[in-house]
């Protein structure tokens, strides 16, 4: 039978060319998305001509010139930054998931809920928040502390690697919380049995995740590499140029040097590929899919009390710096009116940057438009995404170690570290190209070009974060399910959608919410007339209404926890409570 | 065996048919829904980065029936990025900023309509920032190099009175200013101070460049202390780190008249002149031009004169109009005949500014 079977080729034929049909149509649509745009701003670097930028069809000035002084240090403290930073958030984070997810420790709900605040809080705010607590006449100093020293060093490399750390931390969290979700106590318990010490326990645990901790390394990397809001705030303060600041310098003079910026755009793509290297190699070994319907949910190591609390407080530490900091700074900066002045009087408290929201100061600039904008943007951009980054994760995780893997591994994370601006200003020189507006569809400065930004933007990191728990569900279940006489449909209704239904709802949030905040394409790409909440929010920042700003940072803020809290509750009354129990337990809401 | 690799492959295939055609139905009706809106003909788009242009676009749609503008309201620096990528297709059809160093660029690139100044009557700073070929206008003026600072901490009489006087070692570590690669009106600044230094006037900048280095140089040995923009400047002054900044004077304004009442705002002799300016595309369809010609003259009208002085009253609505008989928004601004201003000419000095940009950045932010 076994035999009848494998020799039968019609049936692998006809599966090659679905598949195959399958595939161009998935990098048709990548190609429009992603690849098209930045492959026109890319090649500025070698042919600026190309897009009227320059003279040269072929030059390698640019290269030198990106790679010699301040912006080539950039890129040297961007690699060694990015390298500290995913050393850093594995470590803590493969603690953090191990205490929440394998021992008493109190609060573990609650922590993994902040642990998704912190994945929507940008890095700029973070920096804010502390800058506002150490400054001169700052929170801290009206609470009596002094803070000048610290305000010295938090202003430098130690600074940038803290806020760097914290902001990578719950990306490596969640890809090693889902691997920690296939590793049952069976085998710490082998390993125990058969003599090993709790330090070659680990060492023989340890590798089976291996692959989740290369993983998380990974997307770590790539998202310090690309990060703006510290390279453009702790790092300009400090003289310390990052390869993004670098970037952004070269195409905001005039005239603009976007061959040097695409010179930048590609080492900060091509510094992802070791990693994946990495991780290639070594998944390629064997398989790593551990989740199965014979998993047991693993037994939980019990904490005398002193313990529990000192591992509660660690974490709890942890949090107050991450969380705690940025949204105190929000909230002080916009209620505290005399934050950051020199005054003799206490802290005068006021409302009067929120009575600005409703009457604000620059005419015909309320916030609620844009708001209204941004969230319908938010549901567009994160459905479509969700979408995408399903059938992304799902090819990522067949064929593991092939070529088709580490080709779609290697440009989902060399999208990642591609910067906001580097995707709008391409955005631009492709689809405003004669022939595209002309001949095939003419989107500049429309909504749905917006859209398909932002889609392209979170689509990359989307899709490595779904990667982990698809990749963990065995087929033998929905084989078991087809055997059994279901249908397709009702196969994946039934078996994968209860185990990735919140991952998939996390996940809609997480761009949801990114959507909302995100501000270097809308910037560059929003169209005339249609101004997003960001965008907005940007003017009074910009023009020195800071505590206007700052409040209705505060309340665009308040709004996206709202809608989280809305979307888990009715995916809580909705969903069957076997989705709730089974669900990805990763995420416990 | 060929169940277990056969029937994901097959689910995964349609799963992606599906969502792919899940993604791109909508998208398709929303660009069906864009390219029909676009069939309708072109419009003006105004590209501007000027605090009150929201409020003056909207007055112009109100009283101006039949074509509407539409408004993309950013920073200077985004909107010079969209035009210069937009290249030989362009979607601006006025741009509206500060600072008329980027109008000499797109001048002499041929991208800016000539003769586009309305007939209206210009006071003598105006008239000194128009160019030969009328290829932009000024709309209202600010100066850039103002000395703004905290009346709590530095009485006037003890200001210093010309740019040589910063120099002094009574003001070192009192100063600071803005980076010229964050902060566009910072390098009309430092282009004005080597004008006025280096006594420039016409032919080789050679000699005022270097005569403004050195003075550079000499102000960072003195503690100038460099902040990225505005905001960062005028909180170092709040938080007591320096006493006074040079920067742009609607900034100074906006702070006294909002978050700092103590600050003020004074004039070394001589300040630069930084204009709002406006152009109009020459790439633009000639229906567009006319509109756009429109908007200029609307905007220079005593009707939109005014909507500019009350549509961003804590920020650029703090400016001296060019036009005879117009006074400024706020009593706190005084006469412009009281201000010792300079012109400097965006044709010589744009050109300079990557390279005296640079050579700040490498000597004076990081030296």
């Amino acid at each position: 039978m076994a035999t009848e079977l494998t020799t039968i080729p019609p049936p692998l034929v006809h599966r090659r060319r679905r598949l195959s049909v399958a595939s161009v149509a998935l990098w048709a649509v990548l190609g429009l998305l992603i690849i098209a745009p930045v492959v026109s701003f890319l090649l500025l670097a070698t042919s600026p001509r190309l897009f009227q930028q320059g003279p040269e069809y072929f030059t390698l000035r640019y290269v030198a010139e990106a790679l010699r002084g301040s912006t080539g240090r950039g890129i040297i403290d961007s690699l060694w930054v990015s390298l500290t930073v995913s050393v850093v958030s594995v470590v803590v984070a493969t603690v953090f998931a191990w205490l929440i997810h394998r021992t008493n420790v109190y609060g573990r709900r609650v922590w993994a809920v902040l642990m998704w605040l912190l994945l929507i809080v940008p890095t700029w705010m973070m920096t804010l928040g502390w800058s506002d607590l150490l400054q001169p006449y700052g929170a801290a100093s009206f609470l009596g502390v002094n803070t000048h020293f610290l305000y010295g060093e938090f202003f430098g490399p130690l600074g940038i690697v803290i806020v760097l750390s914290t902001a990578a931390l719950p990306f490596a969290y969640f890809v090693i919380a889902a691997g920690l979700r296939g590793l049952g106590s069976e085998f710490e318990d082998a390993a125990r049995i058969h003599g090993a010490t709790r330090w070659r326990t680990m060492q023989t645990v340890l590798p089976i995740i291996a692959p989740a901790l290369l993983s998380a390394f990974a997307i770590s990397f790539a998202e310090t590499m690309s990060d703006f809001g510290v390279a453009f705030t702790l790092g300009y303060h400090a003289n310390f140029p990052m390869a993004t600041f670098a970037l952004f310098n070269a195409i905001s003079s005039f005239p603009a040097n976007f061959s040097v910026a695409a010179v930048i755009a590609i080492v900060l793509i091509l510094s992802t590929i070791p990693p994946i290297l990495l991780q290639s190699r070594i998944m390629r070994r064997r398989s790593y899919a551990v989740l199965s319907g014979r998993s047991r949910p693993a037994r939980r190591r019990e904490f005398g009390t002193l313990g529990r609390l000192g591992a509660t407080a660690g974490i709890g530490a942890v949090f107050l710096l991450a969380l705690g900091v940025p949204v105190f700074g929000a909230v002080a900066g916009s209620f505290v009116t005399n934050l950051g002045i020199y005054s003799s009087s206490p802290v005068r408290l006021s409302t009067a940057f929120y009575q600005q929201v409703l009457h604000p100061s620059i005419a015909d600039k309320s916030l609620a438009a844009p708001l209204i904008l941004s969230n319908q943007l938010g549901l567009v951009v994160a459905s479509v995404t969700g979408l995408l980054a399903i059938v992304l994760a799902r090819r990522l995780i067949t064929n593991v170690g092939g070529w088709s893997q580490r080709i779609t591994d290697v440009f989902l994370l060399g999208s990642v570290a591609v910067p906001g601006v580097v995707l709008g200003v391409g955005y631009i020189f492709f689809y405003n190209l004669s022939f595209i507006s002309n001949h095939v569809v003419d989107l500049y400065k429309t909504l749905p070009l917006l859209m398909l930004a932002l889609v392209a933007n979170s689509l990359p990191g989307q899709t490595r974060f779904m990667a982990g728990p698809v990749g963990q569900i065995q087929p033998s279940l929905a084989e078991a399910s087809r055997v059994h006489g279901a249908s397709r449909w009702r196969t994946w209704r039934t078996t994968s959608l209860p185990l990735v239904s919140r991952v998939l709802l996390w996940g809609w949030l997480l761009t949801f919410t990114k959507t909302i905040a995100e501000l270097a394409i809308s910037q560059i790409l929003y169209p005339p007339s249609a101004e997003p909440a960001s965008v907005t929010i940007q003017a009074y920042l910009a023009n020195f209404q800071l505590g206007t700003g700052t409040a209705m940072t505060v309340l665009t803020l308040l709004e996206m926890l709202a809608v989280i809290v809305v979307a888990l509750g009715l995916y809580h009354l909705v969903t069957p409570r076997g989705w709730r129990r089974i669900g990805w337990s990763g995420v416990k809401s | 065996m060929h169940i277990a690799t056969k029937k994901p492959d097959v689910r995964f295939a349609r799963l992606t048919v599906l969502a792919l055609a899940a993604t791109m139905i909508p998208l398709s009706l929303s660009v069906g829904a864009s390219a029909s809106a676009k069939a309708a003909g072109p419009t003006l788009v105004v590209y501007s980065a000027q605090g009150y242009d929201s409020a003056t676009v909207k007055a112009f749609n109100a009283t101006h029936p039949g074509f509407t503008v539409t408004l993309n309201d950013n920073s200077t620096g985004p909107l010079l990025q969209q035009i210069q990528a937009e290249g030989n297709h362009p979607t601006w059809g006025v741009l509206w900023v500060d600072g008329a160093q980027a109008f000499a660029q797109l001048d002499r690139e041929g991208l800016l309509a000539k003769h586009i100044v309305p007939k209206v009557s210009f006071n003598t700073v105006g008239r000194a920032n128009i160019p030969a070929d009328g290829s932009y206008v000024p709309t209202g003026l600010t100066a850039t190099g103002a000395l703004v600072y905290d009346s709590a901490q530095i009485k006037a009489s003890q200001l210093p009175k010309t740019w040589a006087d910063l120099l002094k070692a009574k003001y070192k570590g009192m100063l600071g200013m803005n980076d010229p690669t964050q902060s566009g009106p910072t390098y009309p600044l430092i282009a004005g101070v080597m004008n006025y230094l280096g006594h420039y006037r016409f032919g080789s900048t050679a000699a005022a460049v270097k005569a403004g280095e050195a003075y550079f140089t000499k102000l960072k040995a003195n503690g100038l202390v460099i902040n990225a923009t505005n905001g960062p400047t005028l909180s170092a002054i709040a938080a007591h780190t320096i006493k006074m900044a040079i920067i742009q004077s609607s900034a100074g304004y906006g702070a006294e008249v909002s978050t700092s009442p103590t600050f003020r705002v004074a004039y070394l002799n001589p300040v630069t002149a930084l204009p709002g300016v406006i152009g109009i595309d020459a790439k633009m369809p000639k229906s567009v031009r006319a509109e756009a010609q429109k908007f200029v003259d609307y905007v220079l009208s005593p009707a939109g004169q005014h909507v500019m002085q009350i549509g961003d009253p804590q920020g650029d609505s703090l400016f001296w109009p060019v036009l005879n008989g117009e006074k400024p928004a706020n009593k706190v601004i005084p006469p412009l005949s009281t201000v010792p201003m300079q012109t400097t000419n965006p044709y010589v000095w744009g050109p300079l500014e990557p390279s005296i940009n640079t050579w700040f950045s490498a000597n004076i932010n990081n030296g």
